[in-house]
Protein backbone atom coordinates (compact mmCIF):
# COMPACT_ATOMS: atom_id res chain seq x y z
CA UNK A 1 0.00 0.00 0.00
CA UNK A 2 3.03 2.91 0.90
CA UNK A 3 4.51 1.86 -1.89
CA UNK A 4 1.81 3.57 -4.42
CA UNK A 5 2.45 6.53 -2.19
CA UNK A 6 4.78 9.50 -3.37
CA UNK A 7 7.27 10.92 -1.51
CA UNK A 8 10.64 12.60 -1.95
CA UNK A 9 14.24 11.38 -1.82
CA UNK A 10 14.23 13.54 1.59
CA UNK A 11 11.20 12.03 3.34
CA UNK A 12 12.80 8.67 2.65
CA UNK A 13 15.91 9.39 4.71
CA UNK A 14 13.93 11.71 6.83
CA UNK A 15 11.65 8.24 7.80
CA UNK A 16 14.88 6.08 8.12
CA UNK A 17 16.75 8.79 10.35
CA UNK A 18 13.40 8.79 12.95
CA UNK A 19 13.59 5.14 12.99
CA UNK A 20 16.83 5.36 14.02
CA UNK A 21 15.80 6.91 17.59
CA UNK A 22 13.93 5.02 20.40
CA UNK A 23 11.50 6.46 22.58
CA UNK A 24 12.83 7.70 25.82
CA UNK A 25 16.61 8.58 24.25
CA UNK A 26 18.09 11.76 24.43
CA UNK A 27 19.42 13.21 21.12
CA UNK A 28 21.76 15.65 20.10
CA UNK A 29 20.68 17.68 17.02
CA UNK A 30 22.81 18.63 14.12
CA UNK A 31 21.71 20.88 11.31
CA UNK A 32 19.20 19.98 8.92
CA UNK A 33 17.77 16.34 8.01
CA UNK A 34 18.81 15.30 11.57
CA UNK A 35 16.04 18.06 12.91
CA UNK A 36 13.29 17.22 10.38
CA UNK A 37 13.87 13.16 11.71
CA UNK A 38 14.02 13.87 15.34
CA UNK A 39 10.81 15.99 15.61
CA UNK A 40 9.28 13.42 13.22
CA UNK A 41 10.28 10.45 15.83
CA UNK A 42 8.52 12.53 18.46
CA UNK A 43 5.76 13.04 16.70
CA UNK A 44 4.97 9.63 16.06
CA UNK A 45 6.90 6.12 17.75
CA UNK A 46 8.94 8.22 20.02
CA UNK A 47 6.83 10.59 22.19
CA UNK A 48 9.17 10.51 24.89
CA UNK A 49 12.43 11.53 23.24
CA UNK A 50 14.15 14.44 24.67
CA UNK A 51 15.85 17.11 21.52
CA UNK A 52 18.87 18.89 22.61
CA UNK A 53 20.00 21.50 20.55
CA UNK A 54 23.69 22.22 21.31
CA UNK A 55 23.78 26.13 21.95
CA UNK A 56 21.35 25.14 24.91
CA UNK A 57 18.06 24.12 24.38
CA UNK A 58 15.99 21.15 25.79
CA UNK A 59 12.64 19.86 23.80
CA UNK A 60 11.62 22.45 22.01
CA UNK A 61 8.33 22.26 19.96
CA UNK A 62 8.59 25.05 17.18
CA UNK A 63 5.60 25.88 14.94
CA UNK A 64 8.34 25.94 12.12
CA UNK A 65 11.79 24.39 12.04
CA UNK A 66 13.25 27.94 10.48
CA UNK A 67 15.35 28.48 7.88
CA UNK A 68 18.71 30.03 9.59
CA UNK A 69 19.99 26.57 11.45
CA UNK A 70 20.52 26.26 15.47
CA UNK A 71 20.51 30.12 15.92
CA UNK A 72 17.11 30.63 14.16
CA UNK A 73 14.88 31.48 17.17
CA UNK A 74 12.07 29.73 15.62
CA UNK A 75 13.34 26.17 16.50
CA UNK A 76 13.92 27.41 20.32
CA UNK A 77 10.34 27.54 20.45
CA UNK A 78 8.09 26.41 23.62
CA UNK A 79 11.62 24.39 24.67
CA UNK A 80 11.26 23.65 28.17
CA UNK A 81 14.89 24.56 28.97
CA UNK A 82 17.36 27.13 28.24
CA UNK A 83 20.61 26.78 28.53
CA UNK A 84 24.32 27.10 27.77
CA UNK A 85 27.14 24.53 25.91
CA UNK A 86 28.44 24.33 29.45
CA UNK A 87 25.16 22.36 29.95
CA UNK A 88 23.97 20.54 27.03
CA UNK A 89 27.59 19.81 25.23
CA UNK A 90 29.22 19.61 29.11
CA UNK A 91 26.97 18.19 31.75
CA UNK A 92 24.91 15.92 29.68
CA UNK A 93 26.79 14.65 26.38
CA UNK A 94 30.54 14.90 27.97
CA UNK A 95 29.44 13.42 30.94
CA UNK A 96 27.74 10.59 28.55
CA UNK A 97 23.92 11.13 28.57
CA UNK A 98 23.58 11.49 25.13
CA UNK A 99 22.28 8.41 23.59
CA UNK A 100 21.95 9.35 19.93
CA UNK A 101 24.48 11.99 18.31
CA UNK A 102 22.81 12.81 14.99
CA UNK A 103 25.07 14.73 12.47
CA UNK A 104 24.60 15.88 8.67
CA UNK A 105 28.12 15.97 6.60
CA UNK A 106 29.88 16.53 4.00
CA UNK A 107 31.99 13.88 2.99
CA UNK A 108 32.73 10.70 4.86
CA UNK A 109 35.17 7.48 4.91
CA UNK A 110 35.01 4.16 5.08
CA UNK A 111 35.30 4.30 8.91
CA UNK A 112 32.34 6.29 9.71
CA UNK A 113 35.07 9.87 9.93
CA UNK A 114 33.05 12.79 9.10
CA UNK A 115 34.87 16.22 7.51
CA UNK A 116 33.22 19.29 7.42
CA UNK A 117 35.72 21.24 7.43
CA UNK A 118 37.45 21.24 3.90
CA UNK A 119 35.49 21.20 0.63
CA UNK A 120 37.33 19.88 -2.26
CA UNK A 121 36.73 21.20 -5.54
CA UNK A 122 37.64 19.39 -9.11
CA UNK A 123 41.03 20.91 -9.56
CA UNK A 124 42.51 19.38 -6.28
CA UNK A 125 42.60 22.58 -4.30
CA UNK A 126 40.85 22.81 -0.77
CA UNK A 127 38.49 25.75 0.21
CA UNK A 128 37.61 26.28 3.90
CA UNK A 129 34.42 24.83 4.99
CA UNK A 130 32.44 25.30 8.00
CA UNK A 131 34.03 23.02 10.80
CA UNK A 132 33.48 21.41 14.13
CA UNK A 133 30.89 23.42 16.00
CA UNK A 134 29.74 20.89 18.38
CA UNK A 135 29.89 18.32 15.48
CA UNK A 136 33.17 17.23 17.15
CA UNK A 137 32.11 16.92 20.81
CA UNK A 138 28.76 14.91 19.78
CA UNK A 139 30.61 12.34 17.49
CA UNK A 140 33.15 12.09 20.46
CA UNK A 141 30.80 11.78 23.60
CA UNK A 142 27.33 10.63 22.33
CA UNK A 143 26.64 6.73 22.89
CA UNK A 144 26.27 6.58 19.04
CA UNK A 145 26.06 8.41 16.29
CA UNK A 146 23.85 8.51 13.23
CA UNK A 147 25.17 10.52 9.90
CA UNK A 148 22.98 11.58 7.03
CA UNK A 149 24.64 12.45 3.86
CA UNK A 150 24.25 12.85 0.40
CA UNK A 151 25.40 10.11 -2.00
CA UNK A 152 27.59 11.29 -4.52
CA UNK A 153 30.72 9.98 -5.32
CA UNK A 154 32.59 12.91 -4.22
CA UNK A 155 31.10 12.59 -0.43
CA UNK A 156 31.53 8.87 0.21
CA UNK A 157 35.35 8.30 -0.18
CA UNK A 158 37.93 5.50 0.87
CA UNK A 159 39.37 7.90 3.19
CA UNK A 160 38.36 11.85 4.12
CA UNK A 161 40.65 14.77 3.81
CA UNK A 162 40.59 15.79 6.93
CA UNK A 163 38.94 13.78 9.85
CA UNK A 164 36.95 16.71 11.96
CA UNK A 165 34.23 14.78 13.47
CA UNK A 166 35.58 10.95 14.45
CA UNK A 167 34.12 7.71 13.53
CA UNK A 168 35.87 4.67 13.52
CA UNK A 169 39.20 6.42 12.79
CA UNK A 170 41.63 3.52 11.04
CA UNK A 171 39.11 0.88 12.08
CA UNK A 172 39.28 -1.76 14.37
CA UNK A 173 39.39 -0.48 17.93
CA UNK A 174 41.39 2.27 17.42
CA UNK A 175 38.46 4.57 18.37
CA UNK A 176 38.08 2.87 21.60
CA UNK A 177 42.10 3.10 21.60
CA UNK A 178 42.24 6.90 21.19
CA UNK A 179 39.38 7.32 24.05
CA UNK A 180 36.13 8.02 22.40
CA UNK A 181 33.09 6.88 23.32
CA UNK A 182 30.41 4.99 20.98
CA UNK A 183 31.01 5.68 17.40
CA UNK A 184 28.86 5.93 14.28
CA UNK A 185 26.04 3.18 14.15
CA UNK A 186 24.23 4.37 11.01
CA UNK A 187 24.90 6.28 7.76
CA UNK A 188 21.67 7.76 5.78
CA UNK A 189 22.39 8.88 2.38
CA UNK A 190 19.73 9.31 -0.10
CA UNK A 191 19.93 5.76 -1.69
CA UNK A 192 20.97 3.89 0.77
CA UNK A 193 21.21 2.72 4.76
CA UNK A 194 25.16 1.71 6.18
CA UNK A 195 25.81 0.08 9.17
CA UNK A 196 29.15 -0.75 10.40
CA UNK A 197 30.80 -4.29 10.59
CA UNK A 198 31.42 -5.03 14.21
CA UNK A 199 35.12 -6.27 13.98
CA UNK A 200 36.62 -4.09 10.62
CA UNK A 201 34.56 -1.23 11.85
CA UNK A 202 34.16 -0.82 7.67
CA UNK A 203 30.90 0.28 6.38
CA UNK A 204 28.23 -2.29 5.15
CA UNK A 205 24.93 -1.69 2.94
CA UNK A 206 22.12 -2.86 5.65
CA UNK A 207 19.43 -1.45 2.84
CA UNK A 208 18.86 0.40 -0.30
CA UNK A 209 15.91 2.62 -1.37
CA UNK A 210 13.36 1.56 -3.27
CA UNK A 211 13.77 2.68 -6.85
CA UNK A 212 17.44 2.32 -6.93
CA UNK A 213 19.94 -0.64 -7.57
CA UNK A 214 22.64 -1.97 -6.10
CA UNK A 215 24.90 -1.29 -9.11
CA UNK A 216 23.29 2.67 -8.86
CA UNK A 217 24.70 2.83 -5.17
CA UNK A 218 27.92 1.38 -5.70
CA UNK A 219 28.29 3.36 -8.88
CA UNK A 220 28.58 6.59 -7.11
CA UNK A 221 30.56 5.75 -4.28
CA UNK A 222 34.48 6.00 -4.13
CA UNK A 223 35.00 3.18 -1.75
CA UNK A 224 33.07 -0.89 -1.47
CA UNK A 225 31.05 -1.11 1.32
CA UNK A 226 30.38 -4.60 3.04
CA UNK A 227 27.79 -5.96 0.91
CA UNK A 228 25.50 -8.75 2.73
CA UNK A 229 23.96 -11.21 0.53
CA UNK A 230 20.77 -10.37 1.65
CA UNK A 231 19.62 -6.85 0.88
CA UNK A 232 16.30 -5.71 1.95
CA UNK A 233 14.70 -2.31 0.45
CA UNK A 234 14.82 0.73 2.75
CA UNK A 235 11.27 1.04 4.18
CA UNK A 236 9.42 3.93 2.87
CA UNK A 237 7.98 6.67 5.07
CA UNK A 238 4.37 6.06 5.00
CA UNK A 239 1.28 8.65 4.68
CA UNK A 240 1.31 9.90 8.43
CA UNK A 241 5.23 10.87 8.11
CA UNK A 242 5.08 12.40 4.79
CA UNK A 243 1.40 14.29 6.37
CA UNK A 244 3.98 15.52 9.27
CA UNK A 245 6.86 16.45 7.47
CA UNK A 246 4.99 18.51 4.82
CA UNK A 247 2.02 19.80 7.12
CA UNK A 248 3.06 20.24 10.28
CA UNK A 249 7.37 19.86 10.73
CA UNK A 250 8.73 21.58 7.72
CA UNK A 251 5.64 23.46 6.33
CA UNK A 252 7.75 26.29 4.81
CA UNK A 253 9.93 22.93 2.87
CA UNK A 254 13.02 25.23 4.95
CA UNK A 255 15.11 21.75 4.54
CA UNK A 256 12.58 19.80 2.74
CA UNK A 257 13.42 21.74 -0.70
CA UNK A 258 16.81 20.84 -0.37
CA UNK B 1 28.25 53.38 39.76
CA UNK B 2 26.87 54.51 36.56
CA UNK B 3 28.64 52.70 33.50
CA UNK B 4 26.90 54.14 31.05
CA UNK B 5 28.87 55.40 27.49
CA UNK B 6 28.91 56.15 24.03
CA UNK B 7 29.37 53.20 21.86
CA UNK B 8 32.05 55.61 20.96
CA UNK B 9 34.02 55.43 24.51
CA UNK B 10 33.14 51.69 24.91
CA UNK B 11 34.98 50.65 22.10
CA UNK B 12 37.26 53.04 22.66
CA UNK B 13 38.92 51.56 25.77
CA UNK B 14 39.78 48.54 23.95
CA UNK B 15 43.27 48.96 22.48
CA UNK B 16 44.09 46.99 19.23
CA UNK B 17 46.03 44.13 20.20
CA UNK B 18 43.53 43.06 22.85
CA UNK B 19 41.79 39.59 22.94
CA UNK B 20 38.29 40.39 22.34
CA UNK B 21 35.70 37.35 22.98
CA UNK B 22 32.59 37.96 21.29
CA UNK B 23 28.88 36.72 21.96
CA UNK B 24 27.34 36.07 18.47
CA UNK B 25 26.32 32.22 17.47
CA UNK B 26 25.88 32.67 13.86
CA UNK B 27 23.22 34.77 13.18
CA UNK B 28 21.67 35.43 17.08
CA UNK B 29 23.00 38.19 19.56
CA UNK B 30 26.40 39.27 17.15
CA UNK B 31 27.89 42.24 18.72
CA UNK B 32 27.48 44.51 15.30
CA UNK B 33 27.31 47.86 16.44
CA UNK B 34 30.40 46.96 17.98
CA UNK B 35 31.88 45.19 15.01
CA UNK B 36 31.20 47.98 12.71
CA UNK B 37 32.67 50.79 15.36
CA UNK B 38 35.90 48.92 15.96
CA UNK B 39 36.01 49.21 12.20
CA UNK B 40 35.57 52.80 11.82
CA UNK B 41 38.04 53.38 14.95
CA UNK B 42 40.80 51.57 13.04
CA UNK B 43 41.10 49.24 15.77
CA UNK B 44 43.89 46.43 14.61
CA UNK B 45 45.74 42.97 15.59
CA UNK B 46 42.56 41.76 18.02
CA UNK B 47 42.79 38.04 19.26
CA UNK B 48 39.15 37.08 18.68
CA UNK B 49 37.47 34.22 20.51
CA UNK B 50 34.00 32.72 20.45
CA UNK B 51 32.82 29.13 20.22
CA UNK B 52 30.97 29.58 16.77
CA UNK B 53 31.47 31.78 14.18
CA UNK B 54 29.42 34.36 14.34
CA UNK B 55 28.64 37.58 11.64
CA UNK B 56 30.30 40.01 14.56
CA UNK B 57 33.66 38.54 13.57
CA UNK B 58 33.14 37.70 10.06
CA UNK B 59 32.90 41.28 9.26
CA UNK B 60 36.01 42.06 11.32
CA UNK B 61 37.90 39.69 9.60
CA UNK B 62 37.06 41.04 6.44
CA UNK B 63 37.93 45.03 7.23
CA UNK B 64 41.61 43.50 8.53
CA UNK B 65 41.11 44.42 12.36
CA UNK B 66 41.78 40.56 13.30
CA UNK B 67 45.12 39.05 13.59
CA UNK B 68 43.86 35.79 15.02
CA UNK B 69 40.02 34.08 15.79
CA UNK B 70 40.24 31.19 18.46
CA UNK B 71 36.73 29.79 17.60
CA UNK B 72 35.48 26.49 17.57
CA UNK B 73 34.31 27.30 13.28
CA UNK B 74 30.76 27.76 12.37
CA UNK B 75 28.36 29.43 9.41
CA UNK B 76 25.67 31.42 8.51
CA UNK B 77 23.64 28.20 8.82
CA UNK B 78 21.45 28.26 5.93
CA UNK B 79 23.05 31.48 4.93
CA UNK B 80 25.85 30.22 3.82
CA UNK B 81 29.81 30.22 4.97
CA UNK B 82 31.31 32.84 6.96
CA UNK B 83 32.85 34.24 3.54
CA UNK B 84 35.47 36.74 5.28
CA UNK B 85 36.83 34.08 7.60
CA UNK B 86 36.85 31.04 5.00
CA UNK B 87 38.74 33.55 2.43
CA UNK B 88 40.98 34.80 5.60
CA UNK B 89 42.02 31.14 6.54
CA UNK B 90 42.58 30.05 2.79
CA UNK B 91 44.94 33.12 2.22
CA UNK B 92 47.02 33.18 5.16
CA UNK B 93 46.14 35.84 6.10
CA UNK B 94 44.45 34.94 9.63
CA UNK B 95 46.06 33.10 12.15
CA UNK B 96 43.58 30.33 13.07
CA UNK B 97 43.40 28.13 16.24
CA UNK B 98 40.22 26.43 15.62
CA UNK B 99 38.78 23.70 17.93
CA UNK B 100 34.88 22.55 18.94
CA UNK B 101 32.06 24.26 20.53
CA UNK B 102 32.79 22.02 24.17
CA UNK B 103 36.62 22.65 23.98
CA UNK B 104 36.07 26.20 23.41
CA UNK B 105 33.44 26.07 26.28
CA UNK B 106 35.69 23.93 28.78
CA UNK B 107 38.76 26.48 28.12
CA UNK B 108 36.50 29.50 28.79
CA UNK B 109 34.96 27.62 31.74
CA UNK B 110 38.85 26.44 32.84
CA UNK B 111 39.56 30.19 32.45
CA UNK B 112 36.39 31.27 34.37
CA UNK B 113 37.55 28.86 37.42
CA UNK B 114 41.04 30.02 37.64
CA UNK B 115 42.42 26.10 36.57
CA UNK B 116 45.66 26.14 34.89
CA UNK B 117 44.18 23.41 32.40
CA UNK B 118 41.21 21.23 31.70
CA UNK B 119 40.67 17.68 30.38
CA UNK B 120 38.16 16.56 27.35
CA UNK B 121 37.43 13.68 25.86
CA UNK B 122 36.35 15.54 22.33
CA UNK B 123 38.97 16.31 19.74
CA UNK B 124 40.95 12.80 19.77
CA UNK B 125 41.62 10.95 17.05
CA UNK B 126 40.64 14.15 15.11
CA UNK B 127 42.77 16.29 12.60
CA UNK B 128 41.85 19.48 14.45
CA UNK B 129 43.65 18.12 17.56
CA UNK B 130 46.93 17.64 14.84
CA UNK B 131 46.30 21.05 13.92
CA UNK B 132 46.29 22.61 17.49
CA UNK B 133 49.68 20.41 18.50
CA UNK B 134 50.90 22.24 15.82
CA UNK B 135 50.79 25.56 17.88
CA UNK B 136 53.26 26.98 19.61
CA UNK B 137 53.16 27.84 22.44
CA UNK B 138 51.35 24.69 22.93
CA UNK B 139 47.56 24.88 23.64
CA UNK B 140 47.20 21.11 24.11
CA UNK B 141 48.49 19.16 26.45
CA UNK B 142 48.07 15.44 27.64
CA UNK B 143 47.97 13.77 31.61
CA UNK B 144 47.96 10.18 32.91
CA UNK B 145 44.61 10.77 35.11
CA UNK B 146 46.46 10.38 38.52
CA UNK B 147 43.75 7.96 39.88
CA UNK B 148 42.44 5.92 37.12
CA UNK B 149 45.55 5.73 35.01
CA UNK B 150 43.84 6.79 32.03
CA UNK B 151 45.72 9.38 29.52
CA UNK B 152 43.36 12.37 29.24
CA UNK B 153 43.67 15.09 26.70
CA UNK B 154 44.28 18.77 28.18
CA UNK B 155 43.24 22.42 27.27
CA UNK B 156 44.54 25.81 28.26
CA UNK B 157 42.28 28.28 29.32
CA UNK B 158 41.08 31.25 27.67
CA UNK B 159 41.32 34.65 29.58
CA UNK B 160 40.74 37.16 26.94
CA UNK B 161 41.19 40.66 27.78
CA UNK B 162 37.49 42.03 27.41
CA UNK B 163 34.10 40.09 26.34
CA UNK B 164 31.78 41.84 24.76
CA UNK B 165 28.12 40.61 24.73
CA UNK B 166 24.85 41.50 23.83
CA UNK B 167 21.58 41.13 26.45
CA UNK B 168 18.75 41.97 26.40
CA UNK B 169 18.54 43.70 29.68
CA UNK B 170 20.90 45.54 32.13
CA UNK B 171 21.33 47.93 34.55
CA UNK B 172 23.50 51.09 34.75
CA UNK B 173 25.82 49.15 36.58
CA UNK B 174 25.60 46.03 34.50
CA UNK B 175 23.88 43.21 36.10
CA UNK B 176 22.31 41.51 33.00
CA UNK B 177 19.81 39.03 31.91
CA UNK B 178 20.39 36.86 29.23
CA UNK B 179 17.28 35.50 27.79
CA UNK B 180 16.73 32.53 25.17
CA UNK B 181 19.82 30.06 24.78
CA UNK B 182 23.01 31.67 26.15
CA UNK B 183 25.46 29.25 24.66
CA UNK B 184 28.94 30.00 25.90
CA UNK B 185 28.41 33.80 27.04
CA UNK B 186 28.70 33.37 30.92
CA UNK B 187 31.96 31.13 30.70
CA UNK B 188 33.44 34.11 28.18
CA UNK B 189 32.10 36.83 30.49
CA UNK B 190 33.81 34.58 33.34
CA UNK B 191 37.00 33.94 32.19
CA UNK B 192 37.58 37.63 30.56
CA UNK B 193 39.59 40.26 32.52
CA UNK B 194 36.09 42.83 32.07
CA UNK B 195 32.99 42.75 29.73
CA UNK B 196 31.57 45.38 27.95
CA UNK B 197 27.47 44.97 27.57
CA UNK B 198 25.35 46.09 24.59
CA UNK B 199 21.61 46.28 25.94
CA UNK B 200 18.50 46.47 24.50
CA UNK B 201 16.54 47.28 27.78
CA UNK B 202 18.42 49.72 30.46
CA UNK B 203 16.35 48.96 33.67
CA UNK B 204 16.52 50.84 37.03
CA UNK B 205 18.49 48.49 39.67
CA UNK B 206 15.37 48.20 41.59
CA UNK B 207 14.10 45.51 38.73
CA UNK B 208 17.48 43.85 39.06
CA UNK B 209 16.88 43.23 42.88
CA UNK B 210 13.15 42.37 42.33
CA UNK B 211 14.49 39.14 40.06
CA UNK B 212 18.03 38.58 41.28
CA UNK B 213 17.74 35.14 40.48
CA UNK B 214 17.58 36.23 36.67
CA UNK B 215 20.65 37.88 37.01
CA UNK B 216 23.36 36.31 34.58
CA UNK B 217 26.40 38.77 34.73
CA UNK B 218 26.99 40.86 37.77
CA UNK B 219 28.04 44.56 37.25
CA UNK B 220 31.34 43.67 39.21
CA UNK B 221 32.67 42.00 35.95
CA UNK B 222 31.22 44.86 33.79
CA UNK B 223 33.15 48.29 32.63
CA UNK B 224 31.03 49.44 30.21
CA UNK B 225 27.07 49.20 29.84
CA UNK B 226 26.33 50.74 26.01
CA UNK B 227 22.49 50.81 25.63
CA UNK B 228 21.65 50.75 21.77
CA UNK B 229 18.42 49.84 20.03
CA UNK B 230 18.94 47.23 17.45
CA UNK B 231 23.00 47.01 18.38
CA UNK B 232 22.65 42.99 17.29
CA UNK B 233 20.74 44.12 13.96
CA UNK B 234 21.16 42.43 11.30
CA UNK B 235 21.18 39.44 13.63
CA UNK B 236 18.36 38.37 16.54
CA UNK B 237 18.09 39.09 19.67
CA UNK B 238 15.48 37.01 21.58
CA UNK B 239 12.47 38.12 22.51
CA UNK B 240 13.54 41.56 21.34
CA UNK B 241 14.13 41.50 17.50
CA UNK B 242 14.32 39.01 14.86
CA UNK B 243 17.19 38.44 12.32
CA UNK B 244 16.85 40.68 9.08
CA UNK B 245 16.79 37.83 6.59
CA UNK B 246 17.28 40.47 3.50
CA UNK B 247 19.93 42.14 4.66
CA UNK B 248 21.58 38.74 6.04
CA UNK B 249 21.45 38.32 2.15
CA UNK B 250 22.46 41.51 1.06
CA UNK B 251 25.71 41.04 3.19
CA UNK B 252 26.16 37.07 2.26
CA UNK B 253 25.99 37.56 -1.13
CA UNK B 254 28.13 41.16 -0.87
CA UNK B 255 31.04 39.63 1.29
CA UNK B 256 31.43 36.48 -1.77
CA UNK B 257 34.28 38.87 -3.00
CA UNK B 258 36.61 41.12 -1.47
CA UNK B 259 35.47 43.79 -3.88
CA UNK B 260 32.21 43.17 -2.88
CA UNK B 261 32.61 43.39 1.12
CA UNK B 262 34.63 46.85 0.66
CA UNK B 263 31.82 48.24 -1.59
CA UNK B 264 29.37 46.58 2.09
CA UNK B 265 31.75 48.74 4.07
CA UNK B 266 31.72 51.77 1.93
CA UNK B 267 28.07 51.77 2.81
CA UNK B 268 26.81 50.37 5.73
CA UNK B 269 30.28 50.81 8.10
CA UNK B 270 32.28 53.31 6.78
CA UNK B 271 29.96 55.57 5.11
CA UNK B 272 27.80 56.40 8.23
CA UNK B 273 28.45 58.37 10.99
CA UNK B 274 27.57 56.00 13.94
CA UNK B 275 25.32 53.23 14.57
CA UNK B 276 22.34 56.00 14.36
CA UNK B 277 23.47 56.16 10.47
CA UNK B 278 23.10 52.54 10.15
CA UNK B 279 19.97 52.41 11.57
CA UNK B 280 18.68 54.67 8.61
CA UNK B 281 20.50 53.30 6.17
CA UNK B 282 19.31 49.68 6.76
CA UNK B 283 15.71 51.45 6.52
CA UNK B 284 14.92 53.08 9.31
CA UNK B 285 12.60 52.79 11.78
CA UNK B 286 9.75 51.52 8.70
CA UNK B 287 11.80 48.66 7.95
CA UNK B 288 12.99 47.77 11.73
CA UNK B 289 9.50 48.00 12.99
CA UNK B 290 8.46 44.55 11.62
CA UNK B 291 11.60 42.83 12.74
CA UNK B 292 10.14 43.14 16.43
CA UNK B 293 9.38 40.30 18.30
CA UNK B 294 5.97 38.76 19.17
CA UNK B 295 6.11 38.59 22.92
CA UNK B 296 4.96 34.84 23.23
CA UNK B 297 7.01 33.61 20.04
CA UNK B 298 10.12 35.60 20.83
CA UNK B 299 11.41 36.16 17.22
Amino acid sequence: MTSELEYTPFELMAAAGARELHDGEIVGVGLGLPVVASFLAKRTHAPNLTILLELGVVDPEPLEVGVDGLSDPRIWYRAKVHTSFADMLGSVLHKGLVDVGFLGGLEIDVYGNLNTTLLGDPKGKFRRFTGSGGGNDIASNAQRTVITIRHEARKLNEAVSFITSPGFLHGGDERSRVGLRGGPSRVITDKAVFGFDPESKRMRLESIHPGTSLEDVLENMNFKPLVPKELPFTEPPNAEQIHLIRVEIDPNKAYAGS
Amino acid sequence: MSKVTSLRDAVASVPSGSHVSLSGFATARCVMAFAHEVIRQGIKRLTVSQCVGGMDADIMVGAGAVERIVYGGGSRGRSGQHHCICRAIEGGTLVTEELSSLSMTFRYLAGSLGLPFIPIRSLNGSDILKRLQEIIPPVVSSVKDPFTGEEWLLLKPLEPDVSVVQVQVADEDGNAWILGPRWDNEEQVKSSKRAILFTENLVSTETIRRYPERTLIPGFRVSHVVHLPFSAHPTSVYSAYDFDKAHIKTYADASKTPEGFQAYLDEYVLGVEDHWGYLEKVGGMKHLSFLLADPTLGY
